[in-house]
């Protein structure tokens, strides 16, 4: 599933594609299957020519957590968001269950970490 | 301080009409993104994760009480109540409206004020010396030779489309606390044997991708041929420095391919064609400037302050913000006094709107209107009279600004990161709160004493953590935060790049490695040892065990 | 062909372009002005220069040093100094090189991604014609030129610098 992704120009606020129209909220943003790429590409393209209403036009995967969509990369999570370090500011300060569904998704390929690699004898 | 005079101000008014005219040029769509980026990043507006950023430069870190409770007006009028003091004696605000950048620029420059070459391949602010004015062991004021480099380079015509960008760091004592070893070109001044005044230059320092600690190219430039020799430096880089990638267009760079004896050959052969009459700057102009920053007006007091004694030996907390943040200053009866913007679970380098305006009172009531900036994020009461030390203190304290932790465990720099960057692999905030977290006994920190974190998000290396005592690098893997320690940085003058200790940990792990490093170093260390001395006598073995070494 | 902008007496103005650039691959015109590579110039700039017949100039890509032109620059009608992209930012140092070093009196030429941005810079840097990329039109040019009331350091025009102003 992908959505589509940009910043405002007049604001740079962070906007998803809705069916023409460039929303605020990531749960208002329209959803692509990934059998649908040649819609994400016109969507896309229809978006780099409104330079004159929205910058950096490029599309998001996203990924299935607790029956919800989100953001795969932390950085589209965290635009979608708003900053972790002030949890009032940004998209997030909404609150209510998408952006719950966003602060504790998963689904990113977790790692345990590479410790414990010496061995003492 | 310097005040700008006419000529000053009319300059920044035409900057900002020029800047609001390219706005509006954007905004109509006669300019695509393409042709605008530049231009704002000339007036240090960059677009960020969640809105514009803009970059304010402080020019040599120094701040009177007007500008500060500008900065604080405009972060509660443009943005969420707060600004962010960088590594490079810059303030960024994280929510900025382009539509609203060409009025900030004009607030800004109400008050001498600009965000001028903050950003773009071009000559940066100057990074200098906090303490500059304020202590005894400096040679002659950095400040007047930062100003003198702010006119010459801006708007420079020869200098403004660099291969990248250019960044000129001054220091005027043996303790270097600019960085300006990992400065494009770093400025030391000394004294020679004849009493004379010159500059070491040393060119082609920097961090990022290839950190290296620059070369020294002359030992002793004459101090009144400073501009002519820069241009010289500045023109065989903008000649020859790299333009096909950006990763290698840094001046380190070109210096490394030629080797530094080469490169300073090419610049003292630019440097004998030019006619230094002219590009020298004229002697009385040196003096304009240099009345500018003349003595501040010290009152002859006693060394010893009973009052600021009393509340040393009656108040535990004082005594100890005093032993952390408080520094020695030249003129007896007086202090330097730091304020560490690294609360616990602040976010480092992060002022509120009220703090600057508390910081802006004190600095107008007690400290010659005066107030710093440091490249590690905190800010500088210069010259507070020992007398008003217990006074300003609490002040601090009430305001939260009296952490005393300064050059300690929990003075962590870090750069903005993924929480706001639009360049950062990972995020570096919250791992400098969970460190801080973990070292939360002041106790304990002052037993470990002198331990500079620095933390980046991404390889551009903002957090400074090649040189760093314990350096941390968030990276990218496969969509996960994960985060390179390497130890064994300075950025001061015994500068070094640290060394990578062992593969990537999870955020979650980082805290505690940074507790498993410390443990190491208690164990081992000798008497007045700081966590870098022993790293430089025992070497990387003992702490890669510490941190990889499994625990059964 | 893009419209020429001259600077004369700093007042910028259209000009016609009497010139003709001659690429690499192109055979040099019968007759009329023109500007030739540097690889060109070299190989056949003495035998038009000895016709007597017609104007020369020389285009200077940024990696190409104005040093090389030094013996030939009082026979050089125009040195263009090409501009691949706008952030290049070599052809500033050529053009100072050329009036300041190298007392060069013909016109110094903006060519390639010129836009009304870079016009004060250049001004200041010496040049004296454009062939602006941006549609930008005199008036712009001069309007983008002379922005700034008041300039910090000295270079390749007359302008008064700051401390000059303070002083006087």
């Amino acid at each position: 599933m992908k959505a589509i992704t940009a910043n405002r120009l007049i604001d740079g606020e962070v906007v998803f594609w809705t069916s023409g129209q460039w929303v605020d909220r990531f749960g208002d943003a329209q959803l692509f299957d990934d059998h649908h790429a040649a819609d994400v590409e016109a969507a896309v393209a229809t978006g780099k020519g409104q330079p004159t209403v929205v910058v950096d036009v490029y599309p998001i995967d996203l990924v299935q957590s607790d029956g919800r969509w989100a953001p795969l990369s932390y950085r589209e999570r965290i635009r979608a968001l708003g900053p972790t370090n002030e949890p009032t500011h940004g998209k997030q300060a909404e609150g209510g269950d998408v952006i719950e569904a966003l602060r504790h998704a998963a689904g990113s390929a977790r790692s345990t970490g590479r410790v414990d690699l010496i061995r003492r004898k | 301080m310097y005040q700008y005079d006419l000529i000053d101000k009319e300059f920044l008014a035409d900057r900002s009409a020029e800047f609001r005219g390219q706005v509006a040029r954007r905004l109509s769509g006669e300019l695509t993104e393409d042709q605008f980026k530049p231009l704002r990043l000339m007036n240090g507006l960059y677009l960020q994760l969640h809105a514009y950023m803009l970059r304010v430069a402080i020019p040599y870190g120094s701040l009177n009480a007007t500008q500060a409770r500008r900065l604080a007006q405009i972060a509660r009028d443009y943005d969420k109540g707060y600004g962010h003091f960088t590594t490079r004696q810059n303030i960024q605000f994280n929510w900025i409206k382009l539509k609203d950048a060409p009025e900030i620029l004009d607030k800004l420059a109400d008050v001498d004020l600009h965000a001028i070459q903050t950003s773009g391949n071009c000559i940066r602010n100057t990074t200098s010396d906090p303490y500059a004015g304020a202590t005894a062991e400096e040679v002659d004021d950095p400040r007047v030779w930062c100003e003198v480099i702010r006119q010459w380079s801006t708007l420079h015509p020869e200098f403004s489309f660099l291969p990248r960008k250019f960044k000129i760091a001054i220091t005027a004592s043996a303790k270097d606390r600019t960085a300006a070893k990992v400065h494009d070109i770093g400025l030391l001044l000394r004294q020679g044997r004849d009493g004379q005044l010159g500059f070491e230059v040393i060119v082609g320092g920097g961090q990022g991708r290839t950190p290296y600690v620059g070369p020294t190219i002359k030992e002793f430039l004459p101090t009144d041929r400073l501009l002519s020799y820069l241009e010289a430096i500045l023109r065989v880089y903008n000649r020859h420095g790299r333009r096909d990638n950006i990763y290698k267009a840094r001046i380190k760079i070109l210096v490394a391919a030629l080797g530094a004896e080469e490169f300073a050959r090419q610049v003292e052969e630019e440097w004998s064609k030019i006619d230094a009459v002219r590009a020298d700057l004229p002697p009385a102009e040196l003096a304009r400037i240099r009345a500018a920053f003349a003595k501040t007006p010290f009152e002859a007091l006693p060394a010893r302050s009973e009052a600021f004694e009393t509340a040393k030996a009656h108040d535990p907390a004082f005594a100890r913000f005093v032993r952390n943040n408080v520094r020695a200053h030249k003129q007896p009866g007086y202090a330097i006094v730091e304020i560490s913007l690294k609360a616990q679970e602040q976010t480092p380098g992060d002022a509120s709107a009220d703090q600057l305006d508390v910081v802006a009172d004190l600095a107008e009531r007690y400290g010659f209107n005066d107030l710093r900036v440091t490249h590690a994020q905190n800010l500088v009461l210069p010259h507070i009279k020992l007398d008003d030390l217990p006074t300003v203190f609490a002040a601090l304290q009430a305001a939260n600004l009296a952490t005393p932790n300064i050059d300690l465990v929990s003075d962590i720099i870090a750069c903005p990161g993924l929480d706001y960057c639009a360049l950062a692999n990972a995020r570096a905030i919250p791992i400098a709160q969970d460190i801080a977290r973990q070292f939360a006994d002041l106790d304990r920190a002052e037993q470990v004493g002198e331990l500079k974190i620095k933390i980046s998000g991404c390889i551009n290396a903002c957090g400074h953590h090649h040189v760093a005592h314990i350096g941390i690098l968030g990276v990218d893997k496969k969509g996960e935060e994960f985060y390179q320690l390497s130890l064994g940085g300075s950025g001061a003058e015994d500068a070094s790049i640290g060394k990578i200790l062992g593969p990537a940990l999870p955020a979650d792990k980082v805290a505690t490695a940074v507790d498993q490093l410390v443990g190491a170093y208690l164990a081992v260390r000798s008497d007045g040892e700081r966590f870098l001395d022993t790293y430089r006598r025992v070497g990387l073995e003992p702490f890669k065990e510490a941190v990889y070494a499994q625990a059964d | 062909m893009p419209k020429l902008i001259e600077l004369v007496e700093n007042e910028a103005r259209w000009a016609e372009d009497a010139f003709v650039f001659v690429a690499d691959e192109d055979a040099i015109p019968e007759t009329g002005d023109v500007i030739l590579t540097l690889a060109r110039f070299e190989a056949e700039g003495d035998a038009l220069l000895a016709s007597n017949s017609r104007r020369v100039g020389v285009r200077i890509e940024p990696d190409q040093e104005v040093e090389g032109l030094a013996y030939d620059l009082p026979r050089l009608a125009v040195v263009a100094l090409a501009f691949p992209k706008y952030r290049d930012g070599r052809a500033y140092t050529s053009a100072r090189l050329l009036r300041e070093r190298f007392g060069y009196q013909g016109q110094v030429r903006a060519v390639g991604d010129v836009l009304r941005e870079q016009a004060g810079f250049m001004v200041r840097c010496g040049f004296d014609a454009f062939e602006p990329a941006d549609g930008a039109t005199p008036e712009a040019w001069s309007q983008a030129a002379q922005r700034f009331r008041h300039v910090y350091q000295r270079a390749a025009d007359a302008r008064a610098v700051a401390f000059e102003e303070r002083a006087s």
